[in-house]
Parts: C-alpha cells; structure tokens; sequence
C-alpha cells in the first residue's frame, strides 16, 4: 500500500505551489466500506484525503466535469492513468492542464464481497500486504485480497500507471493478458444460444439508472444514444429489447475505448456482469489491431481512424 | 403512527410453506427471493425459498409492484383510435414487506388517489394486494426510519404484522383482509405478545437518530441558494441509484412507443439531465446541483408542504447502493449546520 502521507503530501504540495486548482481523489465516507472521490482546492482539506482498496470509483470520469481550461491534479491507478490518456486522445483535455499523481494498485476491494462474508456492521476495514482486515461488531475477520478484488482487478495487465508524472509507492509486479484472454475465449466456446442466454439473464435485470454510463470515464456525450427523442434507437422501457439495446450499443461505443477498469459493473445496483462485453471488444482490438486503450496520447482507436489506404470502404 | 391490531395469532416457522400454498389456491403470492446475489419480490413458484435473512432490504423496493418500472396505459388498435391498457391483476398478497416499504406504498396513496385525479392502474393493484409485513428484529446499518418518524415495526399500511421470535412469528392482524389470511391459527399467549412487544420495543430503542429533524424543512428552504448544494452534490455522478431504488420516489415519463403499438409510462428521475429538460432546449435544473437539490428538498420539503410528512420512510437504500457513496444522513446532518431565521409567519 502506497503511503498515505506521501499522497498527502504531494496533493498539498501541488495546491501550494499552484500547479493545480484542484486535486482529485478520495475522501471518507460515512461508513468504512464507501470512501468518496473528493475534490481538494486548498491546503487544508486535503488532511481528510484517503486512499484504500476500498475507492471503487475511475476518477477520470470526473476529468470531463471540470471546466476544460483548469488545471487538474488527480489520483490515478494503472487503469485511471490509461482512461485518462484515453480523453487526451479524444481532445477532452489538455496533457499541460493535468498533474498526475501515479499510484501503483493492488486492485480494487468489492465492497458487496465484503458485505456478503461479514454482514454489514462493519466498523473498520484495513489492510496489509496480503490480506484484508475488516472489523464488525460481531469480531474480527480477515481474508485474503485476491478473494475480495473485483473480477476486473484480477485480470488487470496494468497495475502500474503507465504516464504519471509522480508515482507513489513501490511498482507492483504486472501479469500478462492470459487471464483476460482465457475469460473471453471461455466465453466465446459457448455455443451461441448458451451466449444469448447468459446476456439475456444479465442484461434483463437492468433497471435503466445509467450508473455505468455515468461512472464510464468514456461515457461523455452530452446525449446518449439513449436519451435522443428523434430518431429513437432504443425501447425507452425496462423492456428486453430495450435492455438488450441499451447494454449491447453501450459496450459498442466502448471499442477501443475501454480501459476494462470495472467501474460500469462496480456501480451497478443490480449487480449485472457487463464488462465481459466490453472485454470481448478489447480483446479484439488487440488481437486484430494490436491496440490496448490509452497505452500514449497520441494513438487514435482503430475504429476512430481513417486513412487512405484502407481496405475496405467506410460503411457505417 | 401505531394501529390497534384486531387479533394476536402464533405463526410457526415450519407451518409457511403449507400456509404459502393455501393461499395460492386465491391470490398470487410474492415473496422475496433470491435473485443473482440479492433479494426481489417475485411470484411464488414450487421452486420458490422465502429470503428474509439478508441484513437489509430487498434491493428493488416493492412499489415496484405497484408502480412497475415500465407499464403500459394506452394501446393504439388502428390509425387514430386507441383503448385504455388491460390490467389483469389477480388478487395477491405481499409476504414479508418491510414496513419502510408498506409506509412508502402509503405516501405514494397520496400522489396517486387525490380528489380530481385518480390513477387507475394504480387503484386497482392497491385494491388486489394484501400487505403482510414482517418487522425488523435486526435492523439494517444503513435505514434510520425511526430518524424520519417510523420505525421498524411500524403498522401502517399493512393487514398483518409479523415478528420474528425464532421458531414462530407473532402475528398481529391489522384489517380484517389479512384476518382472513391467518383463520384457525392459535391466538398468542401473553408471553408470547409481551415477548414480541419487547423485541419490537429493544430494537426501537437501538436505532440511533441519523439527523435531527427539528427546523430541517426551514434550514433546507432558507438555504436554497447555499454553497451546501454545491459541496453534497460535487461527487454526484448523476445517475438514477438513488431515485430509482427509493421506495417513495414515483416519477415517470410517458413515452409512445409506437412499434408496440402502446403508450408506457417509464421510471423517471430528477438526477437526469433529460427530466427537466424542455423542448426550447432551455433546462431549469440545468446541473446536478439542481437535481441533487430537488431530489432532497422533495422529500424533505416538498412533501411537508403538501401532506405534513417526510417523503422518506428511512429505507437506506440510497445509501447502501450509492456508486460513489453519498450519504443522505451525512448530507442532512451537514444541512442541519446552516444558518436559519425563525420564520413567525402565520
């Protein structure tokens, strides 16, 4: 765990030397197991700023809700880092307006995974190198990390920021893909209808409160596809079709785009599983255009790119 | 808000599932039950396991039931004509509704059945439905329905109450509809109903008060055009957890949906941008300020004005399923530090 003091420190330094206006990061919650992002824009605040396992939230979503031309300095894990480099590309801000405080991660703690092995009271949760230590009323409990991580978090290829201008902490060991390779070639030996059933299940129970497009550092537009009057794209209602539509064109829009950080499924209330999707997506724009999201802020996505000597046609 | 039952009777655990399939026989009964890693009110099946352990609420509220996320109203038949939507509810009943949820259904009586508007779809299901509460004996870390003025053994609205005592329930029947759900079942001894009164009193008693209500509709009125709004509401990521997950929020949209040949009435929620938008392109709840603030000043302001009660029974669904875990106790705790005048008016 990277030490808090230090991103204390740094945060403080930021807003005092004036590099920055704001400071994006976390703060605590009013229960151990919810920390909040958190905007700093003096000295004095930033003693209430937190970092844990337990911040669930991709900052860089935050990046498109601050006015353009403010100098910005944020917290950023591996996948933040890469979301973040991901708006650059998009013209959504500029690299001179941002600080970026790099935290190497461990992975995010899924706050329900607690919930369901310990009940709700809990009074405190901390960790150490290997595990998680969680206080309730009834006792103590501990459990290893990798038991509580979110699936994302598990085949996460890039725990370390890749551009920070200041990292915090010792880097940590990165796996490769093969993980996040193996869910989607699981996924893809399934017979088609075994396929169409399992989106089925999870996209049904949708509710249609948008927590994923809005918690989706990539999910910018002033107005989604969803909200348009004229055309319609979608069935407004809770109904299949309209719930199919709505997950299966959101994880469209994310080609190229998705960082794979979870957040979508972090801030669903209905616990639906839709980053296998978008997983699915990233997964073939590495394989066929050796591309991963936000790796530089330079490289346009695949499907965001036309040049001259293209091979086939632009149809849409 | 305490009723005065008609009948205390003795349910025994072990006696639900020949009672769940009597009352088949006559209504459709929901329970709630599992669903993927939480609880839903769904229809009784032969397959069904009755999910009341959970440390909290069911995570879809039941005014679901009474309001579904999305129902028809209208149904077009040829160019230009069309028929009121066909309801074909049977007669139910709703075992183990928590009495935050059966007293939001009872707020949610007074935006649906007023004089010179009455909905009828919404009518019909109230009418059909038999309410059986069960009271909270462990009452979730996040709910304060005792903060807002109920409690988790609150009878209103419900035919029956349940407590939960072990190996049986002490059941106190409320209305003469829910009598008849529980004929032939012995009566409680003293004991048992002292026992059941000091369940129900103890964890009363254990609930801490989130927030001091007293002068809070004033503090969050006079403040209106405060900072505060701005600070509670920075982190708001917009999105419709909150609204849609609350037991009294019942804002919809009304949309044709001509491929289906219906007009439906949607979910809708003040945190979106779209629900206040006009067609000018002008919105006057133009950021989630607005919305944060309309979304709390409704319940606890609004709904005063107009009924003499908070809009909110205290559930703490909003709080558990926050994304980015805004608190609305924290908030009002925090509103509960503004300055205000004593108003003397009237």
């Amino acid at each position: 765990m990277p030490d808090i003091e230090a991103i204390k420190s740094e945060a403080k330094r930021l807003l005092q030397e004036g590099v920055v206006e704001v400071v994006v990061a976390f703060k605590p919650g009013d229960t151990p197991l919810h920390p909040q992002p958190a905007f700093f824009t003096s000295v004095d605040e930033v003693d209430n700023l937190v970092y844990n396992g337990l911040c669930q939230n991709n900052l860089a979503t935050f990046l498109t809700r601050i006015p353009k031309d403010k100098k910005v300095g944020m917290l950023v894990r591996g996948c933040e880092n890469r979301s973040v480099n991901a708006l650059i590309v998009e013209k959504q801000k500029s690299r001179d307006d941002l600080f970026l405080v790099g935290i190497p991660c461990e992975g995010i703690i899924d706050w329900r995974k607690i919930v369901e092995r310990v009940g709700e009271a809990v009074l405190a949760v901390s960790e150490n190198d290997y595990e998680v230590i969680i206080e309730t009323r009834d006792g103590q409990y501990s459990f290893y990390k990798n038991e509580l991580f979110h699936e994302s978090c598990l085949r996460c290829s890039h725990r370390n920021p890749i551009s920070a201008d200041v990292i915090i902490g010792e880097p940590v060991p990165e796996t490769n893909q093969d993980l996040a390779n193996t869910v989607v070639e699981r996924f893809d030996s399934q017979a088609i209808e075994e396929r169409y059933a399992s989106f089925q299940k999870e996209a049904e129970r949708c509710i249609r409160c948008y927590a994923c497009r809005e918690a989706c550092p990539m999910c910018y537009c002033t107005e989604c596809f969803v909200d348009h009057i004229e055309p319609r794209w979608t069935e407004s209602g809770a109904t299949p079709a309209g719930m199919q539509g709505w997950h299966i064109v959101r994880a469209f829009h994310q080609t190229g785009r998705c960082t794979d950080c979870g957040a979508c499924e972090r801030a669903c209330p209905m616990d639906i599983k839709m980053t296998y999707l978008t997983e699915k997506l990233n997964y073939d724009m590495r394989k066929k255009y050796n591309f991963e999201t936000g790796l530089d802020i330079e490289t346009q996505p695949p499907f965001a790119t036309v040049t001259l000597d293209d091979k086939n046609r632009f149809t849409v | 808000m305490r009723k005065e039952t008609i009948m205390n009777l003795i349910l025994e655990k072990q006696a639900l599932p020949a009672l769940f399939q009597s009352w088949r026989e006559h209504y459709d009964v929901y329970l709630p039950q599992k669903m993927e890693r939480f609880s839903h009110f769904m229809p009784l099946s032969d397959e069904s396991v009755l999910v009341t352990d959970e440390p909290h609420n069911t995570r879809i509220p039941p005014k679901a039931l009474f309001l579904p996320m999305t129902e028809a109203l209208v149904e077009f038949t040829r160019f230009g004509s069309y028929e009121d939507a066909k309801q074909t509810i049977q007669p139910r009943i709703v075992f183990a509704i928590r009495p935050c949820d059966a007293q939001a259904v009872q707020l949610l009586d007074t935006s649906f059945i007023q004089e010179g508007y009455v909905d009828p779809f919404w009518v019909e299901k109230r009418a059909k439905t038999i309410t059986i509460g069960l009271g909270c004996h462990e009452p979730c870390q996040t709910g304060f329905c005792t903060t807002v003025g109920y409690g988790p053994f609150n009878k209103s609205d419900l035919d029956v109450l349940l407590t939960d005592l072990g190996d049986l329930y002490l059941v106190e029947t409320i209305s003469e509809a829910g009598e008849k759900c529980f004929q032939g079942f012995p009566t409680a001894s003293d004991e048992i109903y002292e026992q059941a009164l000091m369940v129900q009193h103890d964890t009363h008693d254990q609930m801490p008060v989130a927030f001091e209500t007293e002068n809070l509709k004033e503090k969050l009125e006079q403040n209106f055009n405060s900072d505060y709004w701005e600070e509670i509401s920075q982190s708001c990521l917009g999105c419709g957890v909150c609204t849609f997950l609350c037991p009294t929020c019942f804002c919809f949209d009304i949309v044709d949906e001509a491929q289906r040949k219906e007009r439906v009435r949607n979910w809708d929620t003040c945190m979106f941008r779209t629900y206040s938008l006009e067609a000018s392109g002008h919105n006057p709840r133009p950021s989630r300020v607005e919305r944060t603030r309309q979304r709390l000043s409704h319940k606890y302001v609004y709904w005063l004005d107009q009924i003499n009660q908070i809009g909110c029974t205290g559930c703490g669904r909003c709080v558990r399923y926050c994304p980015v875990g805004l608190d609305i106790r924290a908030m009002l705790r925090q509103a509960q530090t503004l300055p205000f005048e004593v108003s003397h008016a009237g």
